[in-house]
């Protein structure tokens, strides 16, 4: 059985239009104008345990409402989520307590405390028996290293300082479920790196079943082994990023140079796109032939001095994804 | 029960992080007490008596006012205003507890702490400078300390009810200034109904208000019969009744129509 279900799920807000200047706001202050968005339309996919799923898409796609909704904060206008086969609308004091949440841009620490005592109430209000407390605590320090800043008042930590603490306080409950909502948001490398290892690290030692929303492609590509992409509140892609490239840029580029002019053949398994003088490019399906191949045999007809793979960026890739384009062009 | 009794350990040691906040309050208090009590010394003159209140009784009434206003401070509107308005109830609903149990026990520990912060520093100005607000007897002690109980659930209840209101509006501040300012007005805070019209006197007791201050105050000062007492603090139970059934009976729908704020 997977862990999450989603089935059919459809958000609907009612915002109020307003017209423009000084003038529209004053009649929308005599004449409520109501429109109806719908921020995820019929949505389903379901998660196994212990997967990493990278759920991603442009900004207003309905990531984030996705994520509301599953963790049972916001409730759907139709449609059914089970975690762990329970209703997160209906149970949601059970399911809460197997979820952790992070949301990169708000935190759930208190300002006023030293995050020690954050974890401390967290410890109250999850009721985490000491030995599971002392224990967690120490993964969490092992991993992300707080001990260096867990006596300080949370008000008085960096960004990435308080990432971390953000993360080991989703984390101490020990809860089957992880939601990270751009966890990575305004840090630097160093603190990118440090919520990636910690991402794998739970995964592999609690096997943790994480969602992850970002716009880094970096967290993309180390963390998911699962991309499901939204855009415009429907699911575009379901399926592992590498298969994603072969569907949409199956296509590599070979940049040849030569020592001097001369005409190169057409290969079989490789189209030339063109020559000019010492200089040509050829575009092959990297399924039907390797570069390796493809250098070799070009070799018997001429000397080439030097040679350039080209592969589709990643980024381009998410974002015809995005657009919901078959194929990249260009590449 | 335990997450609670912590939330209110944690509200109580963020109260005490901020010392000139703290520092402030106390002699802002003070000087309005001071202020208030002026007030009824010059209105009373040279009478001992209005209305069957000795002026002593009077200036304990003004004190223990002040007193108990401190002591009903409620978070709970500008808690849930704020958290809605910032997005921040989201973190509040992922809790494996009761919301408004979170806010609830953050109130009571910002009692605790006002209590010692506010309460005491002000009982010993106006001990002082005024008078020495001593209850009528020990009985009357008693249940002005259960009467401020109940007085403090009526307004709890109010206060949440309000704050429920920015479920669906995101700007209630307008609204619970307005309902601050009635409080004060109508409650008998600042001056006790009995200096009311009798027409309006008859209106207000049929509201809440007056059950949150005048009544426990009058108690504590003895001008109540016995029979008026239990009167009034049935009518005050009565109230808890009546606002709780709406406050539980609304809750049920607000989060249903929950806005979270921002991305």
């Amino acid at each position: 059985m997977p862990l999450i279900k989603v089935n059919d799920l459809v958000k609907e807000y009612t915002v109020i239009k307003k017209g423009k200047g000084l003038k529209g706001a004053l009649k929308s202050l005599l004449h409520k104008e109501k429109e109806i968005l719908r921020a995820v339309n019929h949505i389903s996919f379901s998660i196994q345990h212990g997967e990493i799923v990278g759920y991603i898409g442009p900004n207003g796609a309905g990531k984030s409402t996705t994520v509301k909704m599953l963790s049972g904060i916001l409730s759907p206008t139709s449609g059914e989520i089970l975690i762990d086969g329970l209703s997160p609308q209906k149970d949601r004091k059970r399911v809460v307590q197997n979820l952790g949440v992070v949301f990169g841009q708000r935190s759930q620490l208190n300002w006023d405390l030293r995050l020690g005592e954050s974890f401390e109430l967290l410890k109250r209000i999850y009721r985490i028996d000491d030995r599971q407390y002392q224990e967690n605590l120490a993964m969490m320090d092992a991993i992300l290293e707080i001990h260096k800043f867990i006596h300080t008042p949370v008000r008085q930590l960096s960004l990435g300082q308080r990432m971390r603490g953000d993360l080991a306080a989703a984390m101490l409950h020990s809860p089957q479920v992880l939601f990270l909502d751009e966890p990575t948001i305004g840090l630097d490398v160093d603190g990118k790196q440090a919520i990636r290892k910690f991402v794998k690290e739970i995964n592999r030692l609690k096997q943790t079943t994480v969602i992850l929303t970002t716009h880094d492609l970096g967290d993309i590509q180390e963390l998911c082994s699962r991309l499901i992409i939204i855009s415009e509140g429907t699911i575009v892609e379901d399926g592992s990023l590498s298969d994603l490239i072969d569907r949409i840029a199956p296509y590599r580029i070979l940049h040849v140079e030569l020592y001097e002019e001369a005409e190169l053949p057409i290969h079989p398994l490789a189209e030339k796109i063109r020559q000019d003088g010492t200089a040509a490019v050829y575009r092959f399906d990297k399924k039907k032939v390797t570069a390796a191949q493809l250098i070799e045999d070009l070799s018997c007809f001429c000397k080439m001095k030097d040679f350039r793979l080209e592969e589709a960026r990643i980024e381009d890739i998410i974002r015809a994804a995005y657009h919901k384009k078959e194929k990249l062009e260009g590449v | 029960m335990r997450p609670y009794l912590y939330i209110a350990k944690v509200r109580m040691l963020s109260a005490l992080a901020y010392r000139f906040d703290v520092l402030s309050s106390i002699v802002i208090q003070c000087l309005a007490v001071i202020a208030s009590c002026f007030f009824w010394i010059a209105a009373y003159g040279n009478q001992q008596a209005a209305l069957g209140v000795t002026r002593d009784q009077m200036l304990t009434y003004t004190v223990m006012s002040s007193t108990l206003a401190c002591l009903l401070t409620m978070n709970v509107e500008n808690r849930i205003a704020a958290s809605v308005q910032k997005g921040s109830v989201a973190l509040d609903l992922l809790k494996p507890v009761n919301i408004f149990g979170i806010y609830l026990w953050e109130d009571i520990g910002s009692v605790a702490i006002a209590f010692l912060q506010n309460a005491v520093p002000l009982l010993l100005i106006g001990a002082l400078f005024i008078v020495a607000p001593v209850p009528a007897s020990a009985a009357h002690f008693l249940l002005f300390i259960l009467s401020a109980a109940f007085s403090y659930m009526i307004n709890w209840l109010i206060a949440a009810l309000f704050g429920m209101w920015s479920f669906r509006i995101v700007r209630i501040f307008p609204l619970l200034c307005m309902k601050g300012h009635m409080i004060r007005l109508l409650s008998g805070s600042v001056i006790p109904l009995w200096f009311f019209p009798q027409w309006l006197q008859t209106v207000l007791s049929f509201l809440p208000f007056r059950y949150i201050y005048q009544l426990p105050l009058s108690v504590y000062i003895g001008i109540l019969s016995p029979r008026e007492t239990a009167a009034q603090m049935g009518i005050q139970f009565i109230w808890i009744l009546l606002l709780g059934c709406l406050f539980f009976e609304i809750k049920k729908g607000v989060t249903r129509h929950l806005l979270v704020q921002g991305g």
